[in-house]
């Protein structure tokens, strides 16, 4: 019967970590997720954790080595240890990833939540640009705003935001379209209470949700699109470690050095799914709620 | 129907105009132009930039110069390549000739591929043979089209110790070379885009399971194979063949990287390198092609399915 109560009925701290451990269980995608997105939180934030070489030593003479157990991963064309390179790296490509969604979410979500909240006129202007935005294919418009901006993270970060920015402003619109017409609205109107307070007190508190699940859906498309600019030398530039720029690299030494290519591309491919899992786990819950 | 296809076709319109001028101004902006990079760091004398610049059209204010393109562009002309001299629709039509064959196959790859296995997955939904092919699909959304294509360049030479011929022969010069430096593409981007068919197929068989029609077809004794093929599949259909105007869309963007990696003149690798040369005039026809055949495919894809599906005929 206590199963059923909800969760701050049910007694004691002791008992609701039991509650969420039980519920873990219940998940093992979720704690797969966490696992994987745990370990490379950790990556990130304590790279020294994990290797005392350096990502930018150069050491020509130990060019091109296969893994072994002095470098995990091999070395790269000048030596470098492609494994401290790509653990240096996760910081790199993560935070320029995390970043750029997150101005993304922050302007496209607002901007939807005013448009779809008020309608009219701005509403109008806001659906005519991300129009614009959504008639080119993402990578397209990645490569188009880096080429013509130049390399650097501040170019990288703003394509990346403006390429997501129409997905967050979509799902934030339609949002608070729904929740405009809902009944507490109304009657938080005829009580007298501020427009602008509503928007933000009821309406963003319903949206922020939907938000954070299309950030989750998100985040492996922009990681894996960021990896290509990086790829194609428009995004982070060597020596800076990052996934795509050290895959780039890795291009002239292909069949000589695949070590160089396999890693850090089995990286972007752990990272992306962990948190695909977690994005499909959380929205499960949200939809259950 | 008629005036819901005429209101689409303008608004795709004005959505192409509107990008044109966003493009216009984006690549006009930015300083660097192609006068600069011809005269290079030494910098040539003040008249000679000058008459380079009159040349180009860049000395009128932008407002102008898009004007004059845009009515160029609208006569059907999209004007002269900077570094080629060549006019810009025939550079971009025979890169677009590239892309659009490596797009169509692998459409074909990725059907053939990813709407078997999203059936069988939708099927078994919840059992082995579902978590097996869900786990695959999951690998396949995280791993970029570009590290597939460099897998499989690796894994191609390594196993077999093949690798695909480094110089690009069209289907008319000679088809047989065409088609091998074609293949790797046309496997990483089909792959990719395998998964993306099989999640939908999936979840589609999944929900049509749980449909009124189908038990009472499976409760009426219908043999399973029957149910499956009059009752789930046919179903299917119609979502599935507007899933596919998405894919295609989708491989029309995939197609950048690929074409740079694997050295193929098409749209894709065109852009970047006529980016990279600021040779504007074949960015912005390159672009408006591109928009153009995103838009049109989403109209067409609108189009199809109110064809398809007699309830939304009215």
């Amino acid at each position: 019967m206590s199963a059923a109560l909800p969760a701050d009925l049910r007694g004691g701290r002791g008992e609701r970590t039991f509650g969420l451990l039980r519920e873990l269980r219940r998940r093992p995608e979720m704690v797969l997720a966490l696992v994987i997105v745990g370990f490379l939180l950790f990556t990130a934030l304590f790279p020294g954790a994990l290797t005392d070489l350096s990502p930018t030593d150069v050491d020509v003479a130990g060019a091109l080595q296969p893994p072994s157990a002095a470098h995990w991963f091999g070395t790269d064309d000048v030596g470098r240890d492609v494994f401290a390179r790509v653990i240096y790296g996760t910081r790199v490509t993560l935070s320029i990833v995390a970043g750029s969604l997150a101005i993304s979410a922050v302007l496209g979500g607002l901007a939807g939540l005013v448009a779809g909240y008020f309608g009219r006129w701005p509403d109008m202007v806001a659906a005519r640009g991300v129009d614009v935005i959504l008639s080119f294919p993402p990578i397209i418009l990645g490569v188009v705003i880096t080429g013509v901006l130049g390399t650097g993270i501040t170019n990288l970060v703003m394509a990346l935001a403006i390429v997501y920015l129409p997905l967050f402003f979509r799902i934030a619109r339609a949002g608070a379209i729904a929740e405009a017409g809902r009944t507490y609205v109304e009657a938080a109107r005829s009580l007298g209470v501020p427009e602008w307070q509503i928007l933000v007190r009821h309406v963003l508190r319903n949206v922020l949700p939907l938000i954070l699940v299309q950030y989750m859906i998100l985040f492996p498309l922009a990681l894996q699109i960021e990896a290509a600019l990086g790829f194609l030398g428009l995004g982070i530039q060597p020596p800076t470690p990052d996934w795509g720029a050290i895959l780039e690299q890795s291009k002239n030494y292909l069949l000589f050095a695949p070590w160089m290519s396999v890693f850090p591309g089995l990286f972007i491919v752990l990272a992306a799914s962990g948190v695909i899992l977690l994005g499909r786990s959380v929205q499960r819950i949200v939809d259950a709620a | 129907m008629g005036g819901h296809l005429l209101r689409r076709l303008l608004a795709a319109f004005v959505t192409a105009l509107l990008s044109s001028l966003a493009v216009f101004l984006l690549v006009r902006a930015v300083p660097g132009d192609i006068v600069a990079q011809m005269l290079g760091q030494a910098g040539g004398d003040p008249a000679t930039e000058q008459a380079l610049r009159g040349f180009f059209g860049l000395d009128r204010p932008v407002w102008q110069q898009y004007l004059a393109w845009l009515g160029q562009v609208l006569q059907g002309d999209l004007g002269t390549s900077w570094t080629q001299g060549l006019p810009v629709a025939g550079i971009v039509g025979q890169a677009f000739a590239v892309t659009l064959e490596l797009g169509l196959l692998t459409l074909i790859v990725a059907t053939a591929i990813g709407v078997p296995m999203g059936l069988v997955a939708g099927i078994h939904e919840g059992r082995l043979l579902d978590n097996v092919i869900q786990g695959i699909n999951i690998l396949g959304l995280a791993a970029p089209v570009f590290w597939i294509g460099l897998m499989l360049l690796i894994g191609a030479s390594a196993l077999i110790g093949w690798s695909p011929p480094f110089m690009y022969s069209s289907p008319g010069q000679d088809l047989w070379q065409n088609l091998q430096i074609l293949l790797l593409p046309i496997l990483s981007l089909g792959l990719l885009q395998a998964v993306a068919y099989s999640q939908f197929v999936r979840q589609s068989v999944v929900s049509a399971l749980q449909q009124d029609y189908v038990r009472t077809a499976i409760a009426k004794g219908l043999p399973q194979r029957k149910v499956f093929f009059k009752h789930i599949l046919r179903n299917i259909l119609i979502p599935l063949v507007t899933f596919m105007g998405l894919i295609l869309v989708q491989i029309l963007g995939g197609v950048v990287v690929i074409e740079s990696l694997f050295a193929l003149p098409g749209l894709g690798r065109l852009l970047l390198t006529s980016i990279q040369n600021r040779d504007l005039p074949v960015v912005q026809g390159g672009l408006l092609l591109v928009v153009g055949v995103a838009l049109s495919l989403n109209i067409l894809i609108d189009m199809l399915y109110q064809y398809l599906d007699p309830r939304m005929r009215r």
